[in-house]
């Protein structure tokens, strides 16, 4: 299948899933939405596919929807936007059920948006010069879904000072290292090859195991303690 | 009082240890160990000399969960086994033994796969300097779950979830579970672990056992609810406290710059 706005692609059990609209910071435009939806589910059908490492080219990782572009696609921009009520939304792994285990490797900016991706991997790991901020509420947005997420995975003040001190600070990939929002931070020009290597660590584990690991796992942040433990066999 | 194989039952002052004792198997669990673990807590739990108790190992490793090996060769005792996880019928920690008296755990080296139940459900955790943590369960195709779902309430889930995905090929030292809040000590140099344990447990053993009682029922629980429910169900243990004597007996204590003369515990409130 082919992309305009994503390279998809493997190598050996590694899936890899690129945001590759560069110039625009990999901004999700009406075509990145649909052909994420379609990447994904691709990979995660792949039985060859192991694992899938989720990165972008360029300077940015990540940085939420294209606005500008959606405003002139109104059909794209309204679908989307009842997606968004309706929490149907489609675009990354957690969305789609994906049960891959999923490697984020933030090779820069990562904003907004760009936060969801972070949110819903199993692992994170980031360049050094990565760095995570969301802007929504400097222009006027409400922050939901991504800091929901994410203060069930890291210590919840942080996420709420990203999320109101918005587009006037931002994190860098050590302080996202230190409260634990990734677990590995590495030099630039190895960004690709440190995700690819933690991918083939995990890819000589049985995929059975890791799948059924990751569903109990994801699952239990969705009940409360004793109903999550029950559901392990 | 219970005679203990695998174990080693032990009582410093107001301290209660659990030393799990099978070194040369680094002290994986067989089924005997595992029927010693539900006598010892409750027996620790029960004693009313026993204001705080430590669990710890012997040798290089804390603990490696279930002696595979044993349970394997022995069919009676891996349905056994697999009966108690299929319905969550599980009797080896604290928190499954329902502990109300604070619980430290101490960990010797290196802590794997079942050996992370102990971290998840003590109520606080030290380390000595050379302790290690992985969980090696998808690497022999099993699923982890019980376990690292205590870590994920606990301590940041991207770490959770790597150890849980990446299984045996990595290991995380002491100092990460430290920067994690996995644990809140790193002992150094490693043999005065146990002597930082009983020092940190005295600490706690000032304590009034009616109110850390009722705080360890109130913080546990909240990890069963929603934020405000689980307000709701705090307020319900604070107000418990309202009317007994070691409400009257710390301040004046503490007045009369004495240490306070607390009650002993009844039997649990529920």
């Amino acid at each position: 299948m082919s992309y305009q706005t994503l390279q998809v692609a493997r190598e050996g059990d590694i899936g890899w899933l690129v945001f590759d609209r560069p110039e625009v910071g990999n901004a999700m435009d009406a075509t990145m939405l649909a052909e994420l939806e379609r990447a994904w589910q691709e990979l995660d059908a792949d039985p060859q596919v192991r694992v899938i490492v989720n990165t972008g080219n360029g300077g940015s990782f990540q940085t939420g929807l294209d606005v500008r572009q959606l405003s002139r696609d109104r059909a794209a921009l309204r679908e989307q936007s009842r997606r968004t009520r309706d929490f149907t939304l489609r675009f990354t792994s957690w969305q789609l059920g994906c049960l891959t285990p999923v490697i984020a490797a933030v090779n820069g900016v990562c904003a907004g948006g760009g936060l969801h991706f972070v949110a819903d991997a199993d692992i994170v790991i980031a360049s050094r010069d990565a760095s995570f901020l969301d802007p929504h509420t400097s222009i006027g947005q409400v922050v939901a879904y991504e800091a929901i997420t994410l203060m069930r995975k890291v210590p919840a003040e942080r996420v709420l000072r990203m999320s109101l001190v918005g587009r006037h600070e931002r994190m860098s990939a050590e302080e996202a290292y230190r409260v634990g929002l990734v677990s590995q931070v590495v030099d630039p020009r190895r960004l690709r090859a440190e995700a690819r290597a933690l991918g083939q660590r995990i890819a000589r584990n049985p995929p059975a195991a890791l799948a059924a690991t990751k569903a109990a796992l994801w699952q239990a942040f969705e009940t409360p303690r004793p109903a999550a433990r029950g559901d392990a066999r | 009082m219970s005679s203990y194989e695998h174990l080693k039952v032990e009582r410093h002052g107001a301290v209660g240890w659990i030393i799990n004792n099978r070194p040369d198997q680094l002290n994986a669990m067989n089924a005997r160990m595992r029927d010693e673990f539900a006598d010892a807590w409750t027996e620790l739990d029960a004693d009313p000399r026993v204001r705080v108790i430590v669990h710890t190992g012997e040798g290089r490793a804390f603990q490696t969960g279930v002696d595979v090996t044993e349970v394997a060769s022995d069919g009676l005792g891996m349905q056994r086994y697999q009966d108690s996880v299929a319905s969550f019928d599980l009797h080896f920690t604290s928190w499954h033994q329902k502990v109300l008296k604070p619980v430290i755990t101490a960990v010797n080296g290196i802590c794997a796969g079942g050996g992370l139940h102990w971290v998840a459900d003590a109520d606080i955790v030290i380390a000595a300097s050379d302790a290690q943590f992985f969980d090696p369960h998808v690497s022999v195709g099993q699923v982890v779950a019980i376990e690292a779902i205590g870590l994920l309430r606990k301590m940041p889930a991207e770490a959770v979830m790597r150890m849980a995905l990446v299984g045996r090929w990595e290991r995380m030292p002491a100092q990460r579970a430290l920067e994690l809040g996995m644990i809140s000590q790193i002992v150094d140099p490693p043999e005065r672990l146990r002597e930082e344990a009983q020092a940190l447990a005295e600490k706690i053993a000032r304590n009034s056992p009616a109110a850390m009682r009722a705080t360890k029922l109130a913080l546990w629980e909240s990890f069963e609810m929603g934020l405000t429910d689980a307000c709701r169900a705090g307020a319900q243990q604070l107000i418990s406290l309202w009317g007994h004597p070691d409400q009257e007996e710390g301040p004046r204590a503490f007045a009369e710059k004495r240490e306070p003369r607390w009650q002993e515990l009844g039997p649990d409130p529920d």
